[in-house]
């Protein structure tokens, strides 16, 4: 029998995650207020709309694959190796989660009006107001973040996994794909799709670099963010219960990872 | 035959300087050293994983300390074993002979024999994380061995395991090393694990080599102060030299007023009168003298009379703290259980007990 004050404890705890529960389900559940008015199809239907969902699937995933090329071999560089300089390089990984979005897009601009900028510009490719600028921004915004959850999930992994499959005959690129990345799996994958679900939803260095055009640049955080502003809350409402949903896809998602590729 | 030449490592707060080992090929060969002494570092050096400041490193006929440690043909069973959970326990036994893109026809019947010995038949297709600690033990070692490497490396190979399984373990390594051979080198700082398994011993303490040696030459000869410490002697004691009695070879040392009588043909060091000596008398070898029993000639050099202060019983033997009457010098005797049921001795009772010339050894 539990004495009164470590009920109290315990009550007062799960109290405060029911209430933030509570908090978040009443959020979601007041956007169905609004749904199955005549509005509300029409939105869901609408061109634009449709093209804004492609769009920020497509962004996403393109930024999401470049954070993780560049973004593994770096966690894994930070986790298991010694050089001058990482203790800087740790730190710069921070610099888009301290940064405000919109500032890490408008130094893009000023990035874009310099002259290597403008010679990327006119020599290469065209990010400024373009679609590739949706990836550059997204992928800005979640590189260091990537980096940082991977790292996380091979700092898991004892180094004596590879110690020991070197010296059964492995080099060490057999050692990463036969030991490293099966144990570190699960961790990994979870880095993938939480780095994209970011991607995803990511607005302020977007909107920034990239601009707001419906058609063209548009994607589903700034499809809400101008409906809204034209009073279009019916299309803001889709949108939403849109990325509402993919986001609980993807939380699930993680969840079921974390269930497989366990080992223990 | 392995040999390591002038090895020397740096390495944070370790200092490891000029180490010298040479393993014949087939021999067990053990390296004992306090913990946090630097062994492991000693190892992963061996094997590749960390760059020594200097030395070589010859595997037979190849020097090896530039090559990267999977082209070195050592296998490596750390104190974690590190068993590759993502495999099951047929994967991980195999594959050091995948990666070394060995012939699997002929290697497969030495891993069965392998199997066979360590008797893990039933094993074979459960992944690690369903192993008891002595199944993963032996699936470690029989990873190690399957793709038949030159040296076989053992980090603390009976850490943490429960007495019964220790026993266990203890007895396979005797057996896979009586069955196939192989030249390994271990680390552990457990000199009872040592005095079980080990054909040659290296005594390293504070990042030097304090002694090498044959097993009993190691522990019943110890060079040096320190080794005898280090090994857990008993009865050390600084004693003088009063005597050296070169016509019949004996040296007549002085520990607090008591006499004792050493057989000179044991030492090569000069013995002069007035040198200080470290004097260290095994537990095993003192006998307590039976109340009018005949006492053999050769014991009459050292015979003692003194008190027993007390008695404690252990396993399979007991220890009989003794306080000589003269000097009161205080040594600890260790008796088997069987011989300790007919001295009827107890806490207390007078005695007297005799020395035999194996029983002591002078550090100089």
């Amino acid at each position: 029998m539990e004495d009164y004050e470590t009920m109290s404890f315990r009550y007062t705890m799960i109290g405060a995650a029911v209430c933030i529960f509570i908090f978040y389900l009443a959020l979601i559940l007041s956007l169905f207020y609004f749904v199955g008015g005549k509005g509300f199809w029409e939105a869901l239907s609408h061109p634009y709309t449709l093209f804004s969902i492609r769009l920020s699937l497509m962004a996403a995933t393109l930024a999401t694959f470049f954070a993780v090329l560049i973004g593994l071999p770096s966690a894994y560089a930070l986790s298991r190796f010694n050089f001058t300089g990482k203790g800087i390089l740790d730190t710069f990984l921070e610099i888009p989660m301290i940064l405000s979005p919109i500032a890490l897009g408008a130094a893009f601009l000023v990035f874009f009006n310099t002259p290597l900028g403008e010679l990327i510009q006119t020599r290469g490719i065209f990010f400024v107001f373009e679609v590739p600028g949706i990836v550059l921004a997204q992928f800005a915004t979640i590189a260091g973040l990537t980096t940082r959850l991977m790292k996380a999930s091979l700092d898991e992994i004892s180094p004596r996994y590879e110690a020991v499959a070197r010296s059964l005959g492995s080099s060490p690129w057999q050692t990463f794909y036969r030991v490293t990345l099966p144990l570190s799996f699960r961790g990994l994958i979870a880095s993938v799709i939480l780095s994209w679900a970011k991607a995803f939803g990511e607005f302020g260095a977007t909107v920034t670099l990239a601009g707001a055009m419906p058609g063209k640049t548009e994607t589903m955080p700034i499809a809400i963010f101008t409906a809204l502003a034209s009073a279009n809350i019916d299309k803001a409402i889709v949108l939403i219960m849109i990325l509402v949903g993919f986001g609980l896809l993807i939380l699930y998602g993680v969840r079921l990872t974390g269930k497989r590729f366990r080992y223990d | 035959m392995i040999k390591i030449e002038d090895l020397t490592i740096l390495f944070e707060s370790f200092k490891i300087m000029n180490l010298n080992i040479q393993i014949e090929e087939g021999e067990f060969h053990f390296l004992l050293g306090p913990t946090g002494s630097g062994k492991t570092l000693i190892l992963e050096s061996i094997m590749g994983l960390r760059k020594p400041r200097s030395g070589r490193i010859w595997i037979g006929d190849q020097e090896v300390q530039d090559l990267p440690p999977e082209l070195r043909g050592i296998s490596y069973v750390p104190q974690d074993l590190a068993l590759f959970p993502h495999l099951k326990v047929k994967e991980n036994i195999l594959f050091g002979i995948r990666a070394r893109n060995l012939d699997m026809k002929t290697h497969e019947e030495y891993v069965q024999a392998l199997v066979a010995v360590m008797k893990i038949e039933h094993l074979l297709d459960r992944y690690p994380a369903h192993l008891s600690m002595g199944e993963k033990k032996r699936i470690a070692l029989l990873r190690a061995l399957a793709p038949r490497p030159k040296l076989l490396l053992l980090d603390e190979p009976l850490s943490g395991l429960d007495p019964s399984i220790k026993i266990d373990i203890q007895r396979l390594l005797k057996n896979l090393h009586f069955s196939f051979h192989p030249t390994t080198l271990c680390v552990t700082h457990d000199f009872e694990e040592v005095y079980f398994l080990g054909d040659e011993i290296t005594i390293f303490i504070d990042g030097k080599v304090e002694q090498v040696g044959k097993r009993d030459d190691v522990f019943l000869k110890p060079k040096s102060k320190q080794v005898a410490q280090f090994l857990g002697a008993k009865n050390l004691y600084r004693a003088k030299v009063l005597k050296n009695e070169g016509s019949f070879q004996r040296l007549i040392l002085a520990v607090n007023g008591l006499q004792f009588s050493i057989p000179l043909s044991l030492y090569h060091e000069k013995m002069e009168v007035g040198k200080e000596v470290d004097l260290f008398i095994r537990p095993e070898e003192v006998m307590i003298l039976r109340e009018g029993k005949f006492v053999k000639d050769s014991l009459k050099q050292n015979i003692f009379e003194g008190k027993i202060l007390d008695i404690a019983g252990k396993e399979r033997y007991q220890t009989v703290y003794f306080q000589t009457t003269l000097g009161k010098i205080l040594f600890e005797i260790s008796i088997p259980n069987y011989a300790f049921r007919n001295l009827n001795l107890s806490a207390g009772k007078i005695v007297s007990i005799a020395l035999r010339d194996e029983s002591l050894w002078v550090i100089g």
